[in-house]
């Protein structure tokens, strides 16, 4: 019997000419809990495609040995007739289902003749449930029944039907409460104990040392380094995470920061699906005038809800009070938000940002239409000589305005999507990942422009989850967790291991 | 081969509009050699567009419901109840033809902003809104006509469906446009020219002008040689210049385009799009009744199952013309192209003799073929 259950070696996954992951080995023996580590970006996700055939053999460079023997499978269907089991972060449940139904979806056991065997698939899944540790579960119950936790149990118990050796958890724990997480790491604790091997991703690394018997740690691709966790703390996971050189790419310009003039008090975010769980945990914060505020964390940490609800545009239920200049706001929707002088570019550009078939001159407009048209129609020449003078001072590299946004690169859109809505002059500007998918150039542009919209007393929050960015751009860093704010520091000496350190550990810091 | 119909496409693509108008002529040019040549008649002719106009009035407003990502299955009953109200205005209370038509078109609006506040204000999708309508409307016309024709209704109100401009009018109507089409082409020009934008070579614009030059005298000459202009193609002429200038000039139009390519985007724009997909269904609802009464006109009576199917025809003319079910594309001129296209097709079949059967296999098999072409020629996501 091979040593290992699992041998990665040496893989390679390109994306059009960038290496996503770039030589990884990832081993693992049977009974044994893997923990994955990474920042965003660093290429877990890839990995794991690879591993599950999401993306099949061939479509990536090395070899995986499963049970010893080498794995070519193309499809999920493969890798998970030979044990291997993935649980994504969004469960893949279906929600008006019953318990059984959904465990035994694509797999029903059928009685001659075709019909479905519903007695054996409840009493099936019944037996499922008791070794997840839930037993008194009533399976014929639809899913969207039970609770977050509760579908996370079911999802594994999905997974053990189908015979799992390897079971993958991709943040499995991103929006369980505190108790059902103990649940999940007992159960994956015994499951350990009868031979099944895990490979549990995470970015809450109090987790990763209370279940993992060994961690691995890629970067930027690479990797860094597997070792027991028993040899490891979680700063040294940290470092091993960070551990890059800060490359000038970010030149802050200094710039003066007059008195605060925006208060965020108590912003609190409910899940829309649960309730009772806070996206957001009340959350306060100040902005002075002509300041760039960061706002750091880890997916999930409640960032993006946090800058929707100040901008009118969270979709659930939040509370919370805002002031500018003193005065309180009300903003109930991204239209009053506008009005108030508070702008926000969204983090999705291609669902929240462009409408794709429209001009790039009518995307930039869209915000201001009103302010060109002071009789019932447009006067287009005025738009035209607004549109051609923001492609200028954004240097937005487009023939012509009349041309269909989606033709621009992903950075020229994004300075177009910047463009729309700085057109209304706000006094903030929220940008939200304001330079994912945007190419190093254009990257530095948008970067020269923040600082000179400070300069003219803009005042800019930036959520960003790189945190080279972070600290290259900010005056001072909001850092969040678990939809707290778990710290609130002056851009002066800080580190990207005091900020995820912050943004890992419970107690809020102060810097 | 392969290579040929893929250029083809290409072609179509580039060119919706032109491609429609194709289409138009090998149809009318189809029908007039099978029927000897009777079908381009000046008075066929006439009778097409009259035909035409009532579909053409429903697209008109269809086909912003539709770009904003939305649909309306009402328009045919709606259309039934507006006409059968005015009839009984007419008839019964002796309104004058003035009041009776402002009172039916604000009631159209009134009716429009009712579904459009159950669409946008209440977040029933416009599909449940439509035929929640389509059976309601049609059983209220049911109801106060007690299943009934109502009828003769007035002269005056007969008018307006079946009347026509004098010819020095009609001529002079024509002459107006085509000096006012040679005047915002040279506008552009300078312009474009002013703003250092691609100004087109003279000779493409000089083309299209002679070309719309050319189908407006054709036009007049033709509905000349019968009895005039008819008043319904003049009101859905009128329409179809307000809307274009709607869609293209106006803070409404641009929104409802942005509405219709990404809802959300448009929203977290600032623009108020509750507002927007509102006043969407006022205009559709103010459509349904212009059709209303010119079916009431033209009949001289207000029937209870007058518009049955509208809504479909409607909705198929919009979609032959080019609009995208997925919303944010098409334009007026389109749908009412698609609009005469469906007009053609049951007028010259009529002539023909053909089973009504016949008649409903056809239209369903080219609806079918508009969408493929657009699918297919279409952008690929």
């Amino acid at each position: 019997m091979a040593e290992y259950l699992l041998e990665m070696r040496g893989i390679v996954k390109e994306f059009s000419g960038v290496k996503a992951v770039d030589g990884i080995d990832l081993k693992v023996r049977r009974g044994e809990v893997m923990a994955l580590c990474g920042e965003n970006g660093a290429g877990k996700s890839t990995l794991v495609k690879v591993l599950s055939a999401v993306y099949p053999y061939g479509t990536w460079d090395g070899t995986i040995l499963w049970e010893g023997r080498e794995l070519k499978a193309s499809s999920i269907r493969d890798t998970e007739r030979a044990g291997i089991v993935i649980i994504h972060q969004e469960l893949m449940l279906v929600p008006q289902l019953s318990v059984a139904e959904n465990i035994f979806l694509g797999h029903e056991p059928t009685l001659p003749g075709g019909l479905i065997d519903f007695e054996t698939m409840y009493s099936r899944a019944a037996q499922l449930m008791a070794e997840v540790g839930m037993p008194q579960i009533k399976t014929a119950l639809p899913v969207s029944y039970f609770g977050g936790g509760q579908q996370q149990l079911i999802e594994i118990a999905k997974a053990l039907n189908k015979n799992a050796k390897l079971l993958i958890l991709d943040e499995p724990s991103s929006s369980l409460t505190k108790s059902e997480i103990d649940g999940l790491l007992r159960l994956i604790d015994g499951l350990r104990a009868k031979g099944t091997a895990c490979v549990y991703i995470s970015h809450k690394l109090e987790e990763v040392a209370a279940i993992a018997d060994r961690v691995t740690v890629i970067r930027d691709g690479t990797l860094v380094g597997t070792a027991p966790m028993a040899d490891l703390s979680v700063d040294e996971i940290i470092r091993m995470m960070v551990g890059r050189e800060i490359k000038n790419l970010y030149p802050r310009e200094p710039h003066p920061v007059g008195d605060v003039i925006f208060e965020a008090r108590g912003i609190t975010c409910y899940d829309i699906d649960n309730p009772a769980h806070k996206r957001v945990d009340n959350v306060s914060f100040t902005l002075r005038h002509g300041e760039i505020l960061g706002i750091a964390g880890l997916i999930g940490a409640g960032r993006t809800e946090l800058v929707s609800a100040l901008f009118g545009a969270y979709p659930g239920r939040s509370e919370g009070e805002i002031r500018l200049d003193g005065e309180v706001l009300r903003i109930s929707s991204p239209r009053a938000a506008v009005a108030k002088g508070i702008c926000m570019v969204p983090e999705d550009r291609k669902h929240h940002g462009i409408v794709p078939q429209m001009a790039i001159g009518h995307n930039i407009t869209l915000s201001t239409l009103p302010r060109f048209a002071p009789s019932l129609l447009i006067n287009e020449e005025v738009e035209l000589q607004a549109m051609l003078e923001e492609i200028r001072r954004l240097g937005i590299k487009a023939g012509s305005p009349a041309l269909p946004i989606s033709s621009l690169s992903g950075g020229n859109q994004q300075k177009a999507v910047i463009s729309k809505m700085l057109m209304p002059l706000p006094r903030i500007l929220i940008l939200d990942e304001p330079t994912r998918g945007v190419d190093v150039g254009a990257k530095y542009e948008i970067y020269k422009l923040m600082f000179e919209l400070a300069r003219q007393g803009m005042s800019i929050i930036m959520v960003s989850s790189e945190l080279p960015e972070i600290l290259g751009i900010s005056d001072r860093v909001l850092v969040m967790g678990e939809g707290q704010l778990r710290g609130d520091f002056i851009n002066e000496s800080l580190t990207q291991e005091k900020i995820l350190a912050a943004a890992i550990t419970q107690l809020p810091l102060a810097g | 081969m392969i290579f040929a119909f893929k250029r083809l496409k290409d072609v179509f693509s580039r060119y919706k509009i032109l491609t429609l108008l194709l289409a138009i002529s090998v149809i009318w040019g189809l029908f007039t050699y099978m029927t000897g040549g009777d079908f381009l008649t000046p008075r066929n002719f006439s009778n097409l567009l009259r035909q035409m106009a009532i579909t053409g009035m429903l697209a008109a407003g269809m086909v912003f419901v539709i770009i904003a990502g939305e649909i309306d299955l009402s328009v045919g009953s709606l259309l039934g109840l507006l006409g059968g109200i005015a009839a009984i205005l007419d008839l019964r209370f002796h309104l004058p033809i003035v009041v009776t038509l402002m009172l039916v078109i604000g009631l159209g609006g009134l009716i429009g902003l009712a579904n459009g506040y159950w669409v946008a204000y209440q977040r029933v999708p416009s599909f449940i809104v439509g035929l929640a309508g389509l059976m309601a409307f049609r059983g209220i016309l049911l109801g106060v006509t007690d299943g009934s024709t109502v009828a003769p209704v007035s002269g005056a109100l007969v008018l307006v469906g079946q009347g026509y401009l004098p010819f020095l009018v009609g001529k002079g109507l024509a002459g107006v446009l085509f000096v006012l089409l040679v005047w915002t082409t040279f506008r552009s020009r300078k312009r474009h020219r002013a703003l250092l934008l691609h100004v087109p070579p003279l000779w493409q614009d000089l083309t299209k002008l002679v070309g719309t030059g050319a189908i407006i005298a054709g036009f007049i000459t033709m509905f000349d040689a019968y009895r005039g202009v008819p008043i319904p193609v003049l009101i859905l002429l009128l329409i179809l210049g307000l809307f274009s200038i709607m869609a293209n000039r106006t803070v409404f139009g641009r929104r409802i385009y942005a509405i219709g390519g990404n809802l959300e985007a448009t929203r977290l724009s600032g623009v108020n799009v509750q507002q927007v997909k509102l006043l969407i269904f006022v205009l559709m609802g103010v459509m349904c009744a212009f059709a209303g009464i010119t079916t009431t006109a033209r009949l001289a009576a207000g029937s209870p199952s007058a518009g049955s199917l509208g809504e479909l025809d409607a909705i198929a003319s919009c979609i032959i013309g080019g609009t995208s079910m997925r919303g944010g594309s098409g334009t007026v001129f389109g749908a009412l192209i698609g609009a005469l296209i469906m007009a053609s097709l049951d007028n010259g079949m009529s002539m023909l003799d053909v089973d009504n059967f016949w008649q409903m296999i056809v239209k369903g098999a080219i609806l079918l073929l508009a969408v493929w072409l657009d699918v297919t020629t279409g952008s690929k996501r």
